[in-house]
């Protein structure tokens, strides 16, 4: 078993997937409805899609172009990653947390994601390897089909991500202003692993995501789009058959989320619609499709494993305002970084 | 194969710790990569607050002077979730912090590696966190 051209494969999904990551058997075999298992319903007959659900996969959200033409990682592939992936919550167990998590120096490796040591974060379980190559399965190259202008639009934000201009407390981006980071990558995306609690009540759906306290009340009763634009857009939703379709549209344009790359980031003219659908007990396959002609050449459509948690996993406060000395310690590392260049430009 | 293996295990898991500490604020836009710091001090406070948890500690310098220095962490949720919590690091105990400071010169920075004075990890007593490629993790040894 050689494992020479795994290698540059899964570094290269390393510096294209920060920020997401995913697990085991591909979500999309669960699409074909012909499963003998049956999801449970509510009380009053509704799916029943209530419980803690996060993302724990490795999969990247677009395909690296080591794997370009290729859909699917072979068997042994999986077992291969699986068995790393394994080995590593147990050396997490065990205490050795180095190469555990990939540590690089600081001169090695770009800061970002290595600013902190693995004492800090919620490992949770052992991550799950799934067959997908790409979160993103249409269009068929699992990348997201920017438009030239949009394309452009990625690159500042890249080049602004840590350098700013930092001139006001309106130059960083949403999430640092701990408003949110969108809903678009809500259900599989945040700094805590994006722990998404649903509750369920007649007429409607209910989702509280932990990283900024961001909710949505989605009515399924059949009512219409309003008219109000809103940060998070307009959802309404409907049931087909065992599964939850959101439809989101009259989003507000004020947002900038520069962090995450800008398939993120909503327009007035961003079409959301999700399906949600509950393949076996502890799996949603949370489908989104995404249309924003300001953004993007052509819809595309991603497809998401989210795996349900122990029923007594709890949604903790975020509560972002309340320490985040990030905002004063970012403006002065601007105003610092402003003298600096002065002072070399004499 | 082991050194490969472990160069398997480097890659993957830099896209781990991207994807666990992605979120909230960009680390260059506070804090100086050519500026790490090591400090030895005692805790005076841990605030555990979102986004981020922030513990200060007093450093005593040679000359006798006390410097206060606040040191930013992890997520507070992430650690509760790992089982830490507010008596994992009492006031008094005397840690040592590595990380970098805050790029406005004033006495805050990143604590990336925290140990107990004795050399003990925070968790588990594990031989390394494997700070920047130090040689203290066994599974971080340099090919």
């Amino acid at each position: 078993m050689s494992y020479r051209y795994v290698i540059p494969a899964v570094g290269l999904i390393g510096a294209l997937a920060a920020g997401c990551s995913t697990p085991q058997s591909s979500p999309t075999e669960g699409t074909s409805g012909a499963s003998t298992w049956t999801p449970p319903r509510t009380a009053w007959g509704d799916p029943d899609l209530q419980g803690v659900w996060r993302y724990e996969g490795t999969v990247p959200f677009e395909r690296p172009k080591e794997f370009a033409g290729r859909e699917l990682l072979t068997d042994e592939e999986v077992a291969q990653r699986d068995q790393v992936e394994k080995d590593q919550a147990a050396n997490r167990l065990a205490g050795f947390e180095g190469a555990a998590v990939g540590r690089r120096s600081i001169s090695e490796s770009p800061i970002r994601g290595n600013e902190y040591n693995s004492f800090w974060q919620d490992h949770g379980r052992p991550r799950r390897v799934y067959k997908q190559t790409s979160l993103i399965v249409d269009p068929p190259d699992g990348r997201v089909p920017y438009t030239d202008d949009a394309r452009k639009a990625e690159a500042r934000s890249a080049a602004r991500y840590g350098v700013g201009p930092y001139e006001s407390f309106l130059d960083p981006d949403t999430g640092e202003r701990c408003l949110t980071d969108g809903v678009t990558g809500m259900m599989w995306q945040g700094p805590n692993g994006g722990h998404n609690q649903i509750v369920q009540s007649p007429g409607y759906v209910t989702i509280l995501h932990e990283e900024y306290r961001d909710r949505r009340i989605i009515p399924t009763d059949g009512r219409p789009h309003s008219s109000a634009r809103q940060w998070f857009g307009d959802a309404v939703g409907r049931w087909e058959g065992d599964t939850l379709v959101v439809d989101t549209t009259n989003f507000l344009d004020r947002t900038n989320y520069e962090w995450a790359s800008i398939w993120t980031r909503p327009s007035e003219t961003l079409h959301l619609v999700e399906r949600f659908t509950r393949v076996d007990a502890d799996t949603i396959e949370y489908k989104i499709t995404v249309e924003d002609p300001a953004t993007f050449s052509a819809p595309w459509t991603a497809v998401i494993p989210i795996l349900r948690l122990a029923d007594d996993t709890q949604i903790y406060e975020y509560a972002c305002h309340e320490g985040n000395y990030a905002m004063p310690n970012l403006l002065s590392a601007g105003r610092a970084d402003a003298a600096r260049r002065q002072t070399s430009s004499r | 194969m082991r050194t490969v293996l472990l160069a398997l295990y480097a890659a993957l898991g830099v896209l781990g710790a991207a994807g666990a500490a992605s979120g909230h604020h960009a680390f260059a836009a506070e804090f100086d990569a050519n500026k790490p710091i090591k400090l030895r001090g005692t805790v005076t406070k841990m605030e555990w607050i979102n986004p981020h948890t922030w513990i200060h500690i007093e450093v005593k310098r040679p000359n006798g002077a006390v410097e206060r220095w606040a040191i930013e962490g992890g997520p507070p949720n992430a650690l509760f979730r790992r089982g830490f919590t507010r008596d994992s690091l009492p006031t008094g105990i005397e840690i040592v912090v590595e990380g970098f400071q805050a790029k406005d010169g004033s006495r805050k920075g990143n604590g990336r590696d925290l140990t107990f004075a004795d050399g003990r990890r925070l968790f588990l007593g594990s031989s390394g966190t494997g700070a920047p490629r130090d040689g203290r993790d066994a599974t971080e040894q340099r090919r």
